[in-house]
């Protein structure tokens, strides 16, 4: 029972961090002052994320530990790049959303990793009974 | 295990079921996928990957990355061809750095063209993957079904490859199921 909380801990940490890359992204494909818009909300968006990840660690194997640590760097960055494209225009503005896309998708890229590591635990022959 | 794969379809529409049933085996536990993306070569030889409309300032490193990456799962050798490859895939979205790269490694276009083939012929689709697994059996088995080809490389012999730096094309594989929503002009 532990492992099935654990693994969905995990898991919502990652659909947190999946949502937050469609939500730049999608934002992203827009024009002009509706790109800023969106972008408004993803500090907000990536502090919550980061505050499931704090939430759920301490259950974790040391590798998922380690990917979800990375997961809360990228993360920061993301709000701190969206944050200043807010306030950015031009050349500067379009590296801040490239930024702030390539932050959310090592985010979820490490998240994915951290269920591939509890996966990995789950499935190992000392954990079978 | 880690590896990138390329599951090659003959068919636009089996493409995307093979793409969908990557996450479902992610879903259901025996693989998990880290990211993907579905590649299309038309009758003319020439790429279109499937993305979002993205901002015009990523359209060129998007043909660039991912041009990198197929010739990366072609095998070392590929790596640097699929980065001319990649780069010619970019030109055509707009983009001025796709253009200078080409015109940089103009000497290795004619190559790529069957290095890359190994991979994406004419007419066919492929899914781009990034998965862990524990064996090959569960994808192996599910895209055969599908009539689906698999092409693997380990995650680390491409991360080793020199051209990796030069193109982060791990953002360009969506980290959740995505599918256009839109019939695009190859299908």
């Amino acid at each position: 029972m532990q492992d099935t909380q654990v693994k969905d801990a995990v898991g919502q940490v990652r659909s947190a961090t999946q949502q937050l890359h469609k939500a730049i992204s999608d934002a992203a494909a827009k024009r002009g002052g509706a790109v800023k818009a969106d972008l408004q909300a993803v500090p907000q968006m990536a502090k919550a994320a980061i505050d499931s990840i704090k939430g759920s660690m301490g259950a974790q194997n040391d590798v998922a530990k380690k990917r979800l640590a990375e997961a809360v760097t990228s993360l920061e960055a993301a709000g701190k790049h969206a944050a200043a494209g807010v306030q950015a225009s031009g050349k500067q503005f379009q590296t801040a959303v490239r930024q702030t896309i390539a932050d959310a998708r090592a985010a979820a890229q490490k998240a994915s990793e951290a269920v591939a590591a509890t996966r990995t635990v789950a499935t190992a022959p000392s954990a079978r009974k | 295990m880690r590896n990138y794969i390329a599951v090659v379809f003959n068919d636009t529409t089996k493409a995307y079921d093979g793409l969908h049933a990557l996450w479902q085996l992610d879903n259901e536990g025996p693989i998990t996928v880290h990211g993907t993306t579905v590649v299309h070569r038309n009758d003319w030889g020439e790429y279109q990957v499937d993305s979002k409309d993205t901002h015009p300032a990523l359209a060129t490193a998007v043909g660039v990355g991912i041009g990198a990456l197929l010739g990366a799962l072609a095998g070392p050798a590929g790596a640097a061809i699929g980065a001319a490859r990649g780069a010619a895939i970019g030109a055509a979205s707009g983009g001025a750095v796709g253009a200078v790269t080409d015109v940089a490694r103009a000497d290795t276009r004619d190559e790529s063209r069957e290095e890359t083939a190994f991979v994406l012929g004419a007419g066919q689709s492929a899914v781009i993957a990034d998965v862990s697994e524990d064996t090959t059996l569960a994808i192996d088995d599910r895209m055969r079904e599908l009539g689906g080809l698999v092409h693997r490389r380990a995650y680390g012999d491409v991360r080793d490859d020199k051209w990796f730096d030069d193109y982060p094309y791990d953002y360009y594989l969506y980290p959740y199921e995505y599918i256009p929503p839109y019939d695009p002009w190859w299908a």
